[in-house]
């Protein structure tokens, strides 16, 4: 129902026009507000694209708490900081796996560059 | 009571006024005042000045400390710090000489110290990628090793730095992260495991020396390939032998090299050989790690404090709204540090 083209598209636009129109006339000492602003627009293009990786790590909390509660994100953290899984090697693998999913996914949208650069290129058999 | 200055001009004779009571000169003449770039928390002040007579007789190139309009929790007060700076100048750590402190409001309306301005620059990326230094970085990495063993020749009790509270170990810290989080909107699940690791995997206790607590690329000055100064001590305290050197190859400070893990310099190998050999102290690879793991929750938690100052205080700026974000760059290493299968099952 939205408008084209989509605003993740634009986002991507008002980037190049940043970087390879506008950059060029900054002083120099406004060059790292420029890669700022243009790292945050990137940023906000990834994050629209969303691929669903909130409901992903929703659903895998749901599993290793076998129920739908409220706020199971919360409760998991809690439940890393008293070491409540520590005793169970399967639920203490299930919980790494999600905080890697979880890593993973942030900075696929925030820093994907570092992501690579640590050799996670392909992090869950996807490409950047 | 005397009154803060409030114009500049009146500020500049105040700060001249000073300057030639500290240093004994008949008369001190400012030509220049300039502020330097880089500082988040405090500000530097570049000043030339003409002193007509005292201990400075001459024309003198000098940087003026104080504090920025914002300031992050745990930072020392200029006046603690120009202690900790002449204590590290008095066992040859080099570090800029610490000349005149001034605590009196009516001065500049917020205290100060003076320092000689070094020649050189700080920036991370130019040190870690200039092809130009290729060829010294391993003696760089190896001299600043060497200067970390020789700041942690300053060991309590000190009369000059009893301002500096006890340390309490690793543990209050953990508590203190803790704390901070418990204050966050967001859950982080990644720092609560990683802090519950180093809960369980506390290392024997050493010697208590001082700490820099901020040693790294991108805190000390180069003049070509020479190291001029080691900067920026206002988070000093008493701590581990240890701390520093977790904190100096934290991933976060190698600025572009991830590859060399002495702070985007070198391999370890010449870092910790520098060391080592001032020392005569043999590292203990997991005790490093175990401060290195402590390094990087401490990061993450300033990256959130510094965002939460938009979240939280309303401060309008992008940079230091999106610094927050590098947090995540921190978990990553914070699993990679200490999640051997599930780093070999992704990277």
């Amino acid at each position: 129902m939205r408008d084209l083209p989509r605003s993740r598209d634009l986002l991507a636009l008002a980037r190049e026009l940043l970087l390879q129109e506008l950059l060029p006339l900054l002083p120099r000492e406004r060059e790292r507000d420029a890669h700022l602003i243009a790292t945050t627009l990137a940023m906000a293009g990834r994050e629209q694209a969303d691929d669903g990786w909130q409901e992903e790590i929703a659903g895998a909390l749901e599993n290793l708490y076998g129920d739908r509660g409220e706020n199971l994100f919360a409760r998991f953290a809690a439940d890393l900081r008293n070491g409540a899984f520590e005793t169970s090697p399967s639920r203490i693998a299930a919980a790494r796996a999600i905080l890697w999913r979880l890593t993973i996914a942030k900075l696929r949208e925030g820093n994907p560059h570092f992501l690579a650069a640590n050799g996670l290129r392909n992090a869950d058999g996807r490409d950047e | 009571m005397a009154k803060a200055t409030s114009g500049p001009v009146d500020r500049q004779r105040a700060l001249a006024g000073f300057l030639a009571i500290a240093s004994g000169a008949e008369n001190v003449a400012l030509s220049r005042i300039a502020l330097l770039s880089g500082g988040a928390i405090q500000e530097n002040w570049a000043i030339d000045a003409e002193f007509e007579g005292g201990q400075l007789a001459g024309a003198q190139r000098l940087v003026l400390r104080c504090d920025a309009s914002t300031g992050v929790p745990s930072s020392l007060g200029r006046v603690e710090e120009f202690a900790v700076l002449q204590a590290a100048f008095q066992v040859g750590v080099t570090v800029p000489e610490a000349l005149f402190v001034c605590d009196d409001p009516s001065v500049l309306g917020k205290p100060f110290f003076v320092m000689r301005r070094i020649a050189g620059s700080a920036l991370g990326r130019p040190i870690t990628l200039d092809p130009a230094l290729e060829a010294a970085r391993p003696a760089l990495a190896e001299r600043l090793g060497r200067e970390l063993a020789r700041l942690q020749t300053i060991r309590p009790p000190r009369t000059d730095l009893a301002f500096l509270p006890p340390d309490d170990g690793p543990l209050a810290l953990i508590a203190q992260f803790r704390a901070y989080l418990d204050r966050h909107p967001n859950p982080r699940p990644v720092l609560e495991w990683a802090l519950r690791w180093a809960e369980t995997h506390l290392p024997g206790r050493r010697p208590t020396v001082l700490c820099h607590r901020d040693f790294r690329t991108g805190n000390y000055l180069l003049e070509g390939s020479r190291l001029t100064a080691i900067l920026d001590w206002e988070f000093a305290g008493w701590g581990d032998p240890d701390e520093d050197i977790g904190w100096f190859c934290c991933k976060g400070w190698r600025f572009g090299r991830l590859d060399r893990e002495a702070g985007g310099i070198a391999d370890r190998v010449h870092f910790y050989r520098g060391y080592e050999n001032e020392s005569g102290r043999q590292l203990d690879r997991e005790r490093i790690r175990f401060w290195e793991v402590m390094a990087n929750l401490r990061w993450a938690v300033i990256a959130l404090q510094q965002s939460d100052r938009f979240l939280l205080g309303g401060t309008r700026s992008l940079s230091t709204a999106i610094t927050g974000r590098r947090a995540t760059e921190c978990e990553l290493e914070l699993l990679l540090l200490l999640d051997f299968i599930g780093a070999a099952a992704y990277a």
